[in-house]
């Protein structure tokens, strides 16, 4: 079996032995219990699944581990939703996802949080002018799909955490 | 997102969990290449030269080229050339949308247990260079055009289809896709032979 090793939230991890056919969602949940990181439609539908892949370059993006082997994230670093509180302390973001009752059942919050908090992080290295936030936030969010229909409160959650730091992601 | 194609999606994942016969009636797809010898009684060299682009063409409108040679933004997925699900589209480079990479999901190879299909490679073909509904004499027109054929020379071509590794992914896609008809190197020779008499055109 093939070994990996990777960083999750900042901890390292490995080597340890995968099967070939793991995904990273069993390998996060089955194999070191991080049940964070939600299984929804199995097929990259929902985006649920999503963690946040930092890149050697200095980007970040999410990335899908219902459908991609585990042994795609050999050597990668990644966060999953356990990663956002320091502490015991919510970032902002999480605070606006409570503060907007952003989420009913909290099955696909994982993925809208890591995909809402990348963006947090482009838009501080690339701000942009506020004409362009609303159509941003929705195509960051594009493909994560809510059951509870709560598209709209998550939206206007980034929107207040954006805003309320306009300095900082606004140009 | 919007709420039509959320809706969209949900109403194509069941209609895949309800019609598999779909996919199954449309699995006689793959089949043979002739090889340029096969063409050799045709002694008019534009004659023969668009018999052998006709039969490339058997390759060219297969759902193994036309899925990634789309005729809209977004790819299609499978033998029955379904709209891909999730619902991704081409991006600025061919390597999907910022939130949606190609490489989210296709990576290096397949990926059986998921069913999804890799190559390090993966992307789309270029908007001016979709095949998908087009006929062989259309795409052969198309084809030689650099505008349309990614700045490429004849010789590029031969490269491409004959040489590129995501090309030849056609032919070994393994899971349950019908493979491109012949091989890659079958294909090669053909598109040699095309050229080398001319690259005319079939009516």
């Amino acid at each position: 079996m093939p070994g990996i090793s990777l960083t999750i939230n900042g901890r390292a991890y490995g080597p340890i032995e995968v099967r070939e056919n793991l995904t990273m969602n069993d390998f996060l949940r089955e194999e070191l219990g991080m049940t964070g990181t939600k299984f929804g439609c199995g097929a990259a539908q929902c985006l649920s699944c999503a963690v946040i892949v930092d890149h050697a370059d200095g980007t970040s993006s999410t990335m899908p581990t219902c459908i991609v082997a585990a042994t795609e994230f050999d050597k990668l670093k990644i966060r999953t939703v356990e990663g956002h509180a320091r502490n015991g302390e919510l970032t902002p973001l999480q605070n606006s996802f409570i503060a907007h009752f952003a989420f009913q059942c909290g099955y696909c919050t994982p993925g809208f949080l890591n995909e809402a908090q990348v963006l947090l992080e482009r838009l501080e290295k690339s701000p942009i002018p506020r004409a362009e936030l609303e159509s941003t936030i929705a195509e960051a969010l594009d493909g994560h799909l809510c059951r509870c229909s709560g598209y709209v409160k998550y939206h206007q959650a980034v929107r207040d955490v954006v805003l309320a730091d306009a300095h900082r992601f606004l140009t | 997102m919007s709420i039509d194609r959320r809706l969209m999606t949900i109403l194509a994942v069941a209609a895949s969990m309800l019609t598999p016969a779909a996919s199954l009636a449309v699995s006689a797809l793959g089949g043979t290449l002739a090889a340029p010898e096969t063409f050799a009684s045709m002694t008019d060299p534009a004659e023969r030269s668009a018999a052998y682009f006709t039969e490339l063409g058997k390759i060219l409108t297969n759902p193994r080229c036309t899925n990634c040679h789309p005729a809209s933004d977004r790819p299609r997925q499978g033998d029955a050339a379904r709209p891909h699900q999730p619902p991704v589209f081409r991006g600025p480079d061919g390597f999907g949308l910022a939130s949606m990479r190609c490489s989210n999901c296709h990576r290096g190879a397949n990926f059986e247990p998921a069913g999804v299909p890799g190559n390090p490679a993966w992307h789309l073909a270029p908007a001016e260079m979709a095949w998908e509904g087009k006929t062989p004499s259309e795409i052969c027109a198309q084809i030689k055009d650099p505008v349309r054929n990614g700045g490429r020379s004849l010789g590029d071509l031969v490269h491409h289809i004959g040489d590129d590794t995501l090309v030849g992914w056609a032919w070994h896609p393994g899971g349950s896709r019908t493979p491109a008809p012949g091989t890659q190197q079958a294909a090669k020779a053909l598109l040699q032979a095309w050229i080398e008499t001319g690259a005319a055109c079939p009516n």
